[in-house]
Parts: C-alpha cells; structure tokens; sequence
C-alpha cells in the first residue's frame, strides 16, 4: 500500500467541508477593495507628484509661477518701484509653500535684432535671464560662454501663438511652424554707438512657462556687466516654484504684497480638491469592501474550524501538536490572503504603467511604478489582514483545543 | 517513565467512591516503568474515566497525575502532545477513529507523525489480524471487531512507553483476541514498554506484575 502523504490526509480531514463559492467571493472582494485603496493612494501620490513637479520635465506649470509688482498710477511715478529688492526676495524665499526662487534678470543694454535677407529687418527688443533650473524645456544647446558668436534663445510659445493667429493672419504675412522659425538665424547686435558687438541668434524652443524671450543667464550678465550705464541689476520679475500653488496662506500672501501672477495658474486649487475628494471617497469605500471582505473571511475560517472539530480534536488526542496543526491552517489561508494582496499590487503596477505613458504623450511624467505611499498601504493592509486573519485561526483553534 | 497517583478522585464519583474499597481511587499508587498492569473494574466504577485521566482526555478530578516529571494537571497542550505521539499510547474503549478515511488512511494518520514504523510493517501487523482486506474500506462500514483491530494497530505504529487499553478485546473472538495479544505483547516488547490493561472481568491475557481492583 502506498504512504500517503500526512498533509493530504489532513487536508481531507480538516478542509472538506468548504463552501468554496463563499471564499472565492471573499477574496475577490479583498482583492477589489485593496486595488481600490491602493489606486485611491495612486491617484493621491500621482497628483501630489505632478504638482510639486519633482521632476525636471514636468510641465504642468502650476508649481512654477512668474510674480511681479502690480503696477498702478503710484509706483509708475517712481523709477525702479517694480524691482525686487535682496530684502523682498529673501522675504520671498521664507513665504508659504515657496520651494525656489529664481530672478528674471532683464537686459540693461540695448539690443537690436537684424535679420539680413532679401527683406531687411531691424528692431530693437528685449532679453531676459533666467536660471537653468526654472526652464520648463531646456534644450540639449542652451549655452552661452564670453567668447561664443552664437547666442540660443527661447521664446514664449504664446509669442508664436499671437504671431501665427494675430499678426500673421492681419499682414497677410506667412504662418511660421515651430521648425521653421528654429531653422532660422539672425543677427543679434547688441551695445551703443561704436561699442557694439554682433552675434548670431537662433530660436533654440519654446516655453510654456515663462512669457519672456530667454536668453542664456551667462549671456545677460556679460551684456549688462559690460554695456549697462548703471551696475544695479535688481530683478523685475521672480520665478517661484511652489510646492502647492493653491495654498489659501500663499495666495494672501501675495495679496497682502500686492504681487501680481498668472492667475489662471492656480486653477489647480479647484482640480485639487477634487481630486482629493474623489481619493478619500474611494479609499473610505476601499476600506469599508475590505473590512467586509475581511469579515467574511474570517468567518469562512471559523466556520471551517467548527466543522472539521471532531477531527481536530480526535488529531490532538492522536499526538498531533496545537502548533502544528495551527501552522496547518496557517499556511492553508494566508497564502490566499497574500494572493490577493499581489493581484491587487500587480493590478497597480500596470495602472501605473499604463498612467504614466498616457501623461508622457502630454508631456507631463509620472513614475512608472508605484511609489512609496502605495507600498506603505500596501504593507499596512498586509499586516492589518495578516494579524486578523491568524489572530482568528489562533483563537478558532484555541477553543478546539 | 513512571505513573504516579495521589489521591486521585474524580469529581462525579467523589460521593460513590467512599462506599466500597477501591485500591486506585483515593490511594497514593506508583507504576514503575516496565510494569503491566491489570485494573479490573465493575460497571460505572470509573474505567474509563481513569484512562481518561491517564491521557488528560478529562481534568474533572481531584489529586495528582505525574508521568515521571510531567505534571497532569500543569502539563502545557505541546507537552502533552509530545507525551501522546511518543511516550503513551492507547487503545480507547470507544475507538476513536476517523469515520470518513479508510482504514489505511487512519493508520498513516497516526503512522506518519513520528514516522517510526514502515508502511511495511503497518501492512503486516494489518493481515495479522485479519483486516488486511478491508484496507480500502471506510472506517465507518467496517464492523466494530475489525474496528477495534484497526485501532489495536494503530496504537503500535508509535514510540511508547507505555500502552494503556480500555476493553481492547471486548468485541473480538477468542481467536482474534490471541492473535492481538501475541502482535501487543510482541511491540510492548520491542519499544520495552510497560502496560494498564483496564476490563470489567479478571483474565491473563499478559503477565500482569500486579492487579488492582478500581
């Protein structure tokens, strides 16, 4: 006669009288509801993400926000009144929320723009600087050193907007795409009088954040070191990049400063707080399925327990140890819990995956697998079942015994 | 492993035991190891409580219980399962076996805990007694002789020390009674082990070194 295997004899002794129907259910309710929480934490971590715009291609634009001095009758009259002082940008750097703070650096010294082709074309214009960090869209080129003849600028992709749709169309001039107008060159003189230097200019991007023509800071601060009449270069403009834009206490700040900003750019407050509500709604009904799903498990343990009884109980009287018949049922039910808890982890992954090549074709990126708070839910659930779950089959077994 | 008795009383027959003169109840009893006993017990005097006692199937009683150091009435649940898979075996007078497994499947239940006595052996002591043909059959279709001859084997596919029966014998014929004596005494012998026979009439089914009415 053949030895039997003695898990398969207790298998049969212990687990036969299972419902299986009301398990399954169980755990697939477990499984929906910690996907649930764990995409409610996804979508949390994944908004928290963008808006901090942690990484550099971010460009979602709302953390990054362009102040300025409101302008009124006032401070017209008084010459350099829209200027930041060290003290206001320091002042700056300290207020709520604000992460960096970056000055837009203008040019002090006239510049001319040239172009030198069949139609001659000259107009005086302005540069500003900026630190690199603060570019929405750095292109690979975006360098300047003393010496160098050419000179990468990126200008406001609304200039373009306004050129193709306003101006173009009332001139009956041609519509430039973006290609054509970085194919171009043109001549960039800059200086007075006799003490002038020529450079050639090229439209290296453009740029859904700042609303300025951008030039290599290195570029400005040469040109103004050199040309500029007078050696203050306070900035006229700062660029702020705010963990969260829609910060009630940052929002009276600049009120009670009487900054101005884009204020179409705290539009995010509104998308905020409905993302927030839409997590919390979803994990408040993520836990609630799991805790019934939990319920329901425990109670199908239970009831395996009372009914195998007899059986256990004939096992003790045989030889057979509390411990190893409660590591029995142990490794018959945790398993499953830990199935669900990876379907519903692997189920994250690949809507996170999925997430971020979506957002990639809107430029914005996302991680491409669930960050830390995820695997926190993840974990927390895990030792809240795992507990629950032993802590029933301990005490079940403990009344048998 | 030496039994030891103090002053063993058990609860429900604590009124009934003070009107006749047992020489186990109320009495302080050592059994050394080795030793085969036979208690002879009337009706409702308390047989099968006793071995109750013996393997902690019952705690309602007064006194003591020392299995050489372990205390009965403290013993911890994973003590007392290592005292029943490798030190005490028994035979219950009601049987105690698996209804639902065949009866091959009762014995590897109980052989496949310590693993200490082939499948082969399993098989033989099986055909000695006759039940070899019923090795597929459920325990529950079995009739209670060939059931009590399942739990005889079952009761040698352990380590013991010692062997304790409660009636093993009650619904075999003479013939089958003989065959399981010579396979018990024969496996009492090879695990050196010592025996408490507990019946309701005298007999010498094996060479008892003392005999005490209950």
């Amino acid at each position: 006669m053949k030895a039997l295997k003695q898990k398969k004899l207790l298998r049969k002794l212990l687990l036969q009288h299972r419902s299986n129907n009301r398990l399954w259910v169980s755990l697939l309710a477990l499984c929906v509801g910690t996907t649930l929480l764990l995409l409610a934490v996804m979508i949390w971590w994944n908004f928290a993400e963008v808006l901090s715009g942690k990484r550099d291609k971010d460009s979602l634009g709302s953390t990054f926000l362009t102040i300025g001095k409101n302008i009124t009758k006032e401070t017209m009259k008084v010459k350099g009144s829209s200027l930041f002082t060290p003290k206001e940008i320091e002042i700056m750097k300290g207020a709520p929320q604000v992460q960096s703070v970056g000055e837009l650096t203008s040019n002090r010294f006239p510049v001319w723009a040239e172009l030198n082709t069949s139609v001659s074309f000259q107009t005086q214009m302005f540069v500003e600087g900026v630190p690199d960090e603060f570019i929405d869209k750095k292109p690979d080129d975006w360098r300047w050193e003393a010496g160098s003849r050419q000179v990468p600028i990126i200008i406001s992709s609304d200039f373009l907007n306004l050129y193709n749709y306003g101006f173009a169309l009332s001139q009956n001039l041609p519509q430039l795409s973006p290609q054509t107008i970085q194919s171009l060159a043109f001549d960039l003189k800059i200086g007075d009088g006799l003490n002038t230097e020529l450079y050639t200019a090229h439209i290296v991007g453009f740029s859904d954040r700042i609303n300025s023509v951008l030039v290599p800071q290195s570029f400005i601060e040469y040109g103004n070191n050199k040309f500029a009449p007078v050696k203050l270069f306070a900035p006229s403009r700062l660029i702020v990049k705010v963990k969260d834009p829609s910060d009630k206490n940052f929002v009276d700040f600049l009120k009670t400063r009487d900054y101005t900003t884009n204020s179409e750019q705290l539009r995010w407050n509104k998308l905020r707080s409905v993302i927030d509500i839409t997590a919390s709604a979803t994990g408040i009904l993520a836990i609630l399925l799991m805790g019934i799903s939990t319920l329901v498990f425990i109670l199908f343990i239970e009831l395996t327990i009372a009914k195998a009884a007899a059986s256990l109980s004939l096992l003790l009287q045989l030889g057979y140890s509390p411990r190893y018949l409660r590591m029995f049922m142990f490794r018959r039910f945790l398993p499953l819990v830990f199935i669900a808890l990876s379907l519903a982890m692997g189920i994250a992954f690949i809507v996170q995956a999925r997430a971020a090549e979506a957002l990639k074709v809107q430029n914005l990126e996302l991680a491409t697998e669930p960050g830390w708070p995820v695997w926190t839910a993840l974990g927390i659930s895990a030792f809240i079942l795992f507990a629950f779950v032993s802590g029933a089959i301990y005490k079940a077994m403990r009344v048998r015994s | 492993m030496r039994l030891s008795l103090e002053q063993l009383i058990p609860i429900p027959l604590k009124d009934k035991i003070s009107e006749y003169n047992s020489r186990v109840w109320n009495q302080d009893i050592i059994i050394n190891a080795g030793e085969k006993i036979f208690i002879q017990a009337p009706s409702g005097t308390g047989k099968t409580t006793l071995i109750h006692f013996l393997t902690r199937l019952r705690t309602d009683y007064e006194g003591k219980i020392h299995w050489s150091a372990y205390d009965m009435n403290t013993v911890k649940p994973e003590q007392l399962s290592q005292l029943r898979a490798s030190y005490i075996s028994t035979i219950y007078q009601d049987l105690r076996l698996f209804p639902k497994l065949t009866a091959w499947e009762n014995l590897e239940v109980k052989r496949r805990l310590t693993n200490t006595v082939s499948e082969h052996d399993a098989e033989k002591w099986m055909d000695r007694l006759g039940i070899k043909h019923k090795m597929n059959s459920l325990a529950s279709t079995m009739s209670y002789g060939e059931q009590q001859r399942l739990a005889i084997v079952r009761a040698m596919l352990q380590p013991f020390e010692w062997l304790l029966m409660d009636e093993p014998f009650s619904h075999l014929d003479h013939a089958n009674t003989q065959k399981a004596i010579g396979l018990i005494n024969e496996v009492v012998q090879l695990n050196n082990a010592g025996l408490i026979l507990a019946d309701l009439e005298d007999n010498d089914y094996f060479t008892y070194t003392r005999k005490l009415l209950l």
